[in-house]
């Protein structure tokens, strides 16, 4: 009797341990989740090959039915790889071997069928001692893989914007500087100081950021930031962030995600058409999708496709604009009300209250009725309605800071106020707003789209996901691929978004390091 | 810390700079080294998608266009009255089915819809012409008048005409319910599948606007009122579904007009009844319809000053003389324009009971016994079309007494619309006071923000063929095309008068519904600004767009579910000529003006 029951807490302090064990370890991670979205997506797929809604019909669509041919294989491999993986963290030796580390080879190139989890998952089990450069470095290079493979979409079309073979050969290039840092990273940098000779491509890394990839630019900066620390035993602050923010799985795919999306917006500038997203071509009228068109035609013959691409651009354009202007009025607002106090305070904060109490997006539908239809107003709109929040946000973090011993120092030391807030309250009260302002992007490019969905956004020839989502919903029924592409976008950059917010409030957390 | 907020506003500033400085230089490389012509489009967004097509062919035409989308017919009108406009999309729907109604108000010089201020004596000079002529004669003048119009002075710019497009809930009715092709709804000859049905069971439809003008017939002509108008009170003379002149299912048994074309006879039935409405019922008045009603409603109708904000006088204008015949021997001597028989024979054709006596007094009319009514409308000169307008609702005929009662408490000089209220008032029977008097086949119960309601008038031709089947009917108002359809499907609505060309595929898989085309008169097309000073008084740049803009992309794009059309003409008469784009020739004329702009 007694034996039994220590055997059952055995088993369960097995486990507890095992899942410990298993959590700490970013190999079982990563092919966890990617076996779990290849398995996902053969099921959808499978599922839209057959017409599930006429069941009486034998016709199989071809496309879907490779599709999930394709994913049911990834799954397959992928499923393998991490029971091996779990069976081997499991065991008495608690460490992968190398022959399973070498399986990681195997899984990269499935990156060609958009499978960017695979190669995640690959890369972190092919390297054993995973530095914060190298993993930047898998991070870009799957970036700009990603936005290679989208742009070569277009190849299946009639015809190619003019600058297309410069910006193909361009992120081609680019892409095998990527892989190349990758594995130096993988040899020269270590926890400290990287080697000297990893400093090109540092800088190289550096310049990358005008594709819009912050991956590479982190990468660049935080070797040459480690290379130029002069103490090797105390870490960077702002590194350690970092490093807490990639421990975090789901946040560093809601970065991917949204670094994906500013290089695709950057990129559509080469690679895609913008005539075939905006002018109309009565000869391709609702079409269903096809390689040529890979997300259908809409009701103009315009591209669903390219009109989703030139759609991130707007998305993330207004999204930023109208998140930045409300952090530095209300940040400001914020900042003065909760230092002076007192009636400043409360004058400061009644008149922001007024503005809380009319909800964000009628105030927005009142300025836009008012103002009339475009961009500029949209952003003017979005931004007035956010600053009452930030405004308090910053408030509430200056109060609790102004009665600090290092501001009372500053104070004796005879620092003007001015001097007080700004170099000292400020940068120390941010975090929160940061981690706020990236939350609030997500619901600021929800707020575009629900505002071109009801027809006062942007104007309704301009590819805004609102807009398509506004065409696709008359088609519901008949054409219903038409709204679906463009809600799915929307769902992923909110999702995205949220979840790199998240990661973001726990890297910056003190409590959390 | 500091740094890594540095390195967030940097990234995130030079990331912004870049989107915005993409989106300009790519504006610049755009069309090479072609100038671009700006021109200023104007339209509804109801119309959004005909929009996006012009907008769309004429940039592919080298025109920069700048699209103003405005939200409803009133902010749109006020934007054209505003004038900074090029292009204005619009419509016009010929509700009387005849060619004068078609080009009179929106090209003649006084028309009151010509917004775009056409002034050509040539196309007055032919307006005219026409309107005197028979349906065989003025074909040649109407097409000339359209190639003047289009071809040679590219006035407006033709788009397409539409089908007129309604759907029924076939377990309620049988699909073939009359589909006129200018006329409104015709209530009276709808019935249920099952019969039993008609007394108990409301008809409820739908309308888009929830705003009536008026319920004064003159006092209005949109869609607003039209159908319901047009059931509410009855007209001495109908058109068939084809447009065609009949006195079937009208006031009059029949019509004749006289030699000479400018007089007009009308034989008055005596069985219809003025209904009024007592506790949100229709109740019979017990007063009839007759000749002095008539007499009175026309002479106001074509009286300017008779209501205030008289919509349709331009409709009436050409009457000179509305009278009760009282003298046989008028009848019998006067002869019929085509035939030359006498206009008795005309009158008496079909009928049981001669002519024994005519009377001006309605209530001495007793048609069993040979006691009838005669009406004659002169006109100023010869205008066969006038019957077309008489057809039309706001010639339904209202009571002398009751009328006078209500709108004798102002003076129409010194109207005041916030404390007067006119016969109709939409205003004051929203609010309960239903003053109306209806002559027609329906009475208007009641009207509220959501709906509104009718009910057969008991006194309506009782016991005739023309007697209203279906007890009541309700019309709702929603305001979207979309969720109208949605409420159809769902069974909250058993007919759907407008069908939106998006919404037909859905409704024709249904197996319980059926959506009913047939050709109409409505025909959108765009005009262009010829007010003094704009750029587009000038023909090069006028033809340049007119070349630059082809139809068949519209039908496309609408699923072939409209027809081709060159002016509001076309659907009217088949005069043969045919709109097609040409891009070279629009290049062409537009390289012409550019080289006199320099």
């Amino acid at each position: 009797m007694i034996k039994a029951e220590n055997q059952a807490g055995m088993e369960f302090y097995q486990k507890k341990v095992n899942k410990r064990k298993l959590s700490g370890s970013l190999e079982y991670i990563t092919s966890k989740l990617s076996w779990q979205v290849s398995l996902v997506i053969t099921i959808i797929a499978l599922l839209s090959s057959i017409d599930i809604f006429s069941p009486n019909t034998s016709e199989v669509n071809k496309i879907p039915l490779i599709i999930s041919i394709i994913f049911l294989f990834e799954f397959i491999i992928q499923f393998a790889i991490y029971k091996k993986i779990t069976a081997q963290i499991i065991s008495n030796e608690g460490q992968i071997g190398d022959d399973t580390r070498k399986m990681g080879w195997i899984l990269l190139p499935f990156v060609i069928t958009g499978n960017f989890f695979m190669f995640i998952a690959g890369f972190m089990l092919i390297k054993k001692h995973k530095t914060l450069e190298y993993q930047l470095c898998v991070y870009s290079s799957l970036t700009t893989i990603s936005i290679l493979l989208l742009s070569s979409l277009n190849l299946f079309k009639d015809s190619l914007v003019s600058t297309f073979m410069l910006g193909i050969s361009a992120y081609g290039i680019y892409a095998v500087i990527n892989l190349i840092t990758l594995y130096f990273a993988g040899i020269y940098t270590v926890e400290k100081r990287p080697d000297k000779k990893f400093l090109p491509l540092a800088l190289i890394g550096i310049i990358g950021l005008i594709t819009g990839n912050v991956f590479s630019f982190l990468m660049g900066t935080i070797s040459i930031a480690k290379y130029f620390n002069k103490n090797e035993e105390v870490t960077i602050e702002w590194v350690d962030v970092i490093r807490r923010l990639f421990k975090n799985y789901m946040a560093a795919i809601g970065m991917l995600i949204v670094v994906f999306l500013i290089s695709v917006s950057i990129a559509s500038l080469l690679t895609f058409d913008y005539d075939i997203a905006t002018l109309n071509n009565y000869s391709t009228l609702l079409q269903s999708p096809s390689l040529m068109y890979p997300f259908g035609t809409d009701e103009l013959g315009r591209c669903v496709f390219t009109r989703i691409v030139f759609g991130a651009r707007i998305s993330l354009l207004v999204g930023l604009v109208a998140t930045i202007v409300p952090i530095i009025i209300g940040g400001f607002l914020g900042a003065i009300s909760g230092y002076y106090g007192g009636k400043t305070d409360n004058i400061l904060m009644r008149l922001l209250d007024v503005l809380y109490a009319v909800p964000g997006i009628l105030l927005a539908i009142a300025i836009i009725a008012a103002f009339g239809v475009s961009t500029m107003n949209l952003i003017l709109a979005l931004s007035i309605g956010g600053i009452p929040s930030y405004a308090r946000t910053v408030r509430a973090t200056v109060m609790s800071l102004a009665g600090q011993e290092f501001v009372e120092a500053a104070k004796a030391c005879g620092a003007t106020n001015g001097t007080i807030i700004f170099k000292h309250i400020i940068p120390n009260s941010l975090a929160p707003v940061i981690v706020r302002a990236t939350m609030g992007i997500g619901s600021a490019v929800l707020s575009t789209s629900s505002l071109s969905f009801l027809g006062l956004g942007v104007a309704s020839h301009v590819p805004e996901w609102g807009n398509i989502l506004k065409a696709g919903s008359t088609y519901l029924e008949t054409n219903p691929y038409i709204a679906i592409f463009p809600g799915l976008a929307i769902i992923t950059i909110v999702l995205a978004f949220n979840y790199f917010g998240d990661g973001l409030r726990d890297a910056l957390d003190p409590k959390l390091k | 810390m500091k740094r890594l907020l540095r390195a967030f506003i940097l990234s995130s500033m030079s990331l912004s700079l870049v989107a915005c400085g993409g989106t300009d230089s790519e504006k610049a490389e755009g069309k090479g080294d072609v100038t671009l012509e700006t021109i200023k489009v104007l339209g509804m967004s109801a119309n959004e998608m005909d929009l996006n097509i012009l907008a769309d062919q004429l940039t592919k035409a080298n025109f920069d266009v700048d699209v103003n989308m405005q939200p409803d017919y009133s902010s749109y009108s006020a934007a054209v009255d505003a004038g900074d406009w090029d292009l204005a999309l619009t419509g016009w729907t010929t509700v009387t089915g005849n060619p004068d109604y078609a080009v009179r108000d929106i090209f003649g010089t006084a028309g009151a819809y010509n917004n775009q201020n056409l002034s050509d004596p040539k196309v007055d000079e032919l307006i005219e012409k026409a309107s005197t002529e028979t349906s065989e004669k003025y074909i040649t003048t109407y097409k000339e008048l359209e190639n003047v119009l289009v071809n040679e002075n590219a006035y407006m710019l033709p788009l397409y005409s539409s089908l007129r497009m309604q759907a029924v809930n076939t377990d309620l009715m049988e699909p073939t319910m009359r589909q006129p092709k200018s006329r409104s709804a015709v209530w009276e000859s709808w019935t249920y599948k099952d019969a039993s049905l008609n007394a108990t069971r409301p008809f409820i439809m739908t309308q888009t606007s929830s705003i009536l003008t008026s319920l004064d017939p003159i006092q209005a002509n949109d869609g607003s009122i039209n159908q319901l108008s047009s059931n509410m009170n009855i007209r001495i003379i109908n058109l068939t579904d084809e447009d065609e002149i009949e006195a079937d299912g009208s006031l009059s048994y029949n019509y004749a007009i006289a030699e000479g074309n400018s007089e007009y006879y009308f034989l008055l039935r005596d069985n219809v009844n003025f209904s009024k409405i007592e506790d949100k019922k229709a109740v019979d008045t017990g007063v009839k319809v007759g000749a002095e009603d008539v007499v009175f409603t026309l002479n106001r109708a074509k009286d300017q000053n008779s209501v205030p904000l008289h919509k349709t006088y331009g409709l009436h204008s050409h009457m000179e003389e509305i009278s009760i015949v009282t003298d046989i021997e008028e009848l019998n001597t006067i002869k019929e324009s085509n035939t030359g028989v006498p206009i008795m024979e005309m009158l008496m054709n079909g009928m049981e009971t001669p002519i024994t006596s005519l009377t001006a007094d309605k209530t001495q009319a007793d048609n069993a016994n040979g006691v009838y009514q005669v009406v004659k409308i002169k006109t100023i000169k010869p205008f066969p079309q006038v019957l077309n307008y008489l057809a039309h609702q706001s010639a339904g005929i209202l009571n002398a007494e009751q009328v006078t009662s209500i709108n004798s408490k102002f003076d129409v000089a010194t109207y005041d619309a916030t404390k007067d209220v006119c016969y109709g008032d939409f205003n004051a029977i929203k609010s309960g006071d239903n003053h109306l008097w209806m002559s027609g086949p329906y009475a208007l119960t009641y009207v509220d923000d959501y709906e509104v309601a009718f009910q057969k008038n008991p006194g309506y031709m009782v016991g005739t063929e023309y007697e209203p089947k279906i007890k009541d009917i309700v019309v709702k108002f929603i305001k979207d095309n979309v969720s109208a359809t949605s409420a159809f499907r769902s069974g909250e609505v058993d007919f759907l008068p407008a069908v939106d060309v998006t919404q037909v595929e859905i409704l024709d898989a249904e197996e319980k519904f059926e959506v009913m085309k047939r050709s109409s008169n409505g025909v959108s097309y765009a005009v262009f600004n010829l007010a003094e000073g704009n750029k587009f008084t000038d023909l090069d740049l006028r033809k340049a767009v007119l070349y630059a803009v082809d139809q068949q992309p519209f039908i496309a794009v609408k699923n072939n579910l409209v027809n081709p059309a060159f002016s509001t003409i076309s659907t009217l008469i088949d005069t043969g000529n045919v709109h097609v784009g040409d891009p070279a020739k629009s290049a062409e004329y537009l390289a012409a003006y550019q080289a006199k702009a320099e």
